[in-house]
């Protein structure tokens, strides 16, 4: 190439040499503007990550099938194994669950009569929707997820994102069709939330480990390893109440919660609207809210879900147990 | 006499497999895998890539190209913007000024020049997000997955062998 050439060469390579190097100055610092245009957080760098996860999706959305169909198989012949004896446990649990279907029967019945006794205001509806685990985006550098449901089925950013057992994270960057879910332990999320048994109050800070970290607890908090931990609604993001973790330990200078899910076997999150407000400033976020539970119908179920408060924050050690006391309820959990 | 429409977009074709092929390996890096703890060490498959085509073909890899793909794997996985760009230039620049010494060298010497570049490339990930991102990023996930990297390199490198022998040897 260049080493044979004639005068034409002689001159053009330096000029090439020189045009090769002023690029890559130029890509170095567009990279730097890159830096400060994230930082800024702008509306069009998040519309610009919600396209790009769309642009994936379909092919995520097909690659990552065969894995689950291979938990699928597994889990097929374990239960087929254990045929009989579930069929006796799941008859057991009806029965029991039957006796408790009276039971909240009874309860609903008595609560709606309280209710117009006195004049309570229902907490806003909730708008659910399920969507499938296509990528988790590993690495020591982010803790997120893309999930296949996205703006058209609902999904709006800042949108709190469970699994059966708990909170999972949040929103980050909604897509048309698929979207991106910030965990809980990425080093950019904080949640409100507090200690179930003591309602100490506290931010449970990511920082990229798998094990997040209680911030904010006021000195005189009494914490102990074991104890759950529960949004507590503040800031309007969440709502009370659902379950994010357990402590799992206690020294001087960090007390260090558990997540409730496990990060390799989460398929299948739901995307819960719960119709507050929060951190969606957006005006034409929320004039949407209302429009898709109108509109969606397979994949809306308005259930009031007795969330106990709405987006005011609570004061639980004031003269009113009940707002609290009944909002795990809301969210079924496991309790041992 | 002229080369044909067909023969022409061919060519284009086999010229991009370099850079669709550090998109692929973004792709499956993505995956969810249902493996305990491999989400926080998985190995960084695309710059392993980048630095294989970069030291093999620099005419292929160009820093646009490698600029392009660290800016889609920012925006896919939510990093701070601008960081993987940087990092893969940077390894793009420096590959191909030294490609020539890996030429005609048994593989060894290749997987050492990675496990030497790489280095820096990791630090400097974890630097600039930790700049970006306020607060120091756990140290210890990036040395474990660091040495993961460096341990995988040879098996995509002869997936990357492959792929280079089959679809560019004429070009």
């Amino acid at each position: 190439m260049a080493q044979h050439g004639g005068p034409q060469q002689r001159i053009f390579s330096p000029i090439r040499t020189a045009l090769h190097r002023f690029a890559f100055i130029l890509l170095i610092v567009s990279c730097f503007a890159l830096m400060l245009l994230g930082k800024a957080d702008t509306v069009l760098i998040e519309r610009i990550r919600g396209a790009a996860v769309d642009l994936v999706s379909p092919f995520m959305n097909l690659a990552s099938r065969p894995a689950a169909s291979i938990d699928d198989v597994t889990n097929r012949i374990e239960s087929f194994a254990s045929l009989y004896e579930e069929n006796l446990r799941l008859h057991e649990e009806n029965r029991e669950l039957l006796a408790w279907q009276q039971v909240a029967r009874n309860l609903t019945y008595e609560n709606s009569r309280l209710r117009e006794l006195s004049h309570y205001a229902n907490p806003p509806s909730q708008h659910e929707v399920s969507a499938r685990v296509i990528a988790d985006m590993g690495g020591a550098f982010a803790h997120s997820m893309m999930i296949s449901a996205g703006t058209r089925d609902g999904v709006l950013k800042g949108q709190a994102v469970l699994s059966d057992e708990g909170l999972i994270g949040r929103v980050a960057d909604a897509g048309y069709q698929a979207s991106r879910v910030l965990l809980i332990t990425d080093i950019n999320s904080r949640i409100p939330v507090m200690i179930e048994s003591s309602r100490d109050r506290a931010f449970l800070s990511g920082d990229n480990t798998d094990r997040p970290l209680l911030t904010f607890l006021t000195a005189d908090a009494t914490v102990a390893p074991g104890d759950r931990v529960l949004t507590s609604g503040h800031g309007g993001a969440f709502p009370p109440g659902i379950p994010v973790g357990v402590v799992s330990s206690v020294s001087e200078n960090a007390v260090r919660v558990a997540p409730l899910f496990r990060r390799h076997q989460v398929e299948y999150l739901r995307v819960v609207n719960y119709g507050l407000a929060g951190i969606l400033k957006d005006p034409d976020a929320l004039h949407n809210m209302p429009h898709l539970d109108q509109g969606n119908a397979t994949s809306d179920n308005n259930l009031p879900t007795g969330v106990g408060v709405g987006p005011v924050p609570a004061e639980p050690d004031m003269a009113e147990p009940p707002t609290f006391s009944s909002s795990p309820a809301a969210t079924p959990d496991a309790r041992p | 006499m002229k080369p044909g429409v067909w023969q022409r977009l061919d060519v284009i074709a086999r010229s991009t497999v370099p850079a669709f092929s550090v998109f692929v390996l973004l792709l499956i890096g993505l995956l969810p895998y249902s493996i305990p703890k491999l989400a926080d060490v998985t190995p960084a498959l695309t710059l392993m890539a980048v630095f294989y085509w970069s030291v093999n073909r620099p005419d292929l890899m160009t820093g646009l190209a490698a600029f392009m793909l660290g800016l889609i794997q920012d925006l896919l996985t939510g990093l701070p913007l601008g960081v993987s760009s940087l990092v893969f230039l940077l390894v793009q620049a420096a590959s191909a000024n030294q490609g020539r010494f890996f030429h005609n060298k048994a593989f060894t010497v290749m997987w050492w020049g990675f496990a030497i570049v790489s280095g820096p490339a990791f630090l400097l990930q974890w630097l600039f997000s930790s700049a970006l991102t306020g607060a120091l990023l756990p140290f210890e996930p990036l040395v474990i997955s660091y040495l993961i990297t460096a341990a995988v390199f040879p098996l995509v490198a002869w997936l990357l062998v492959r792929l280079q022998n089959s679809l560019l040897r004429n070009l």
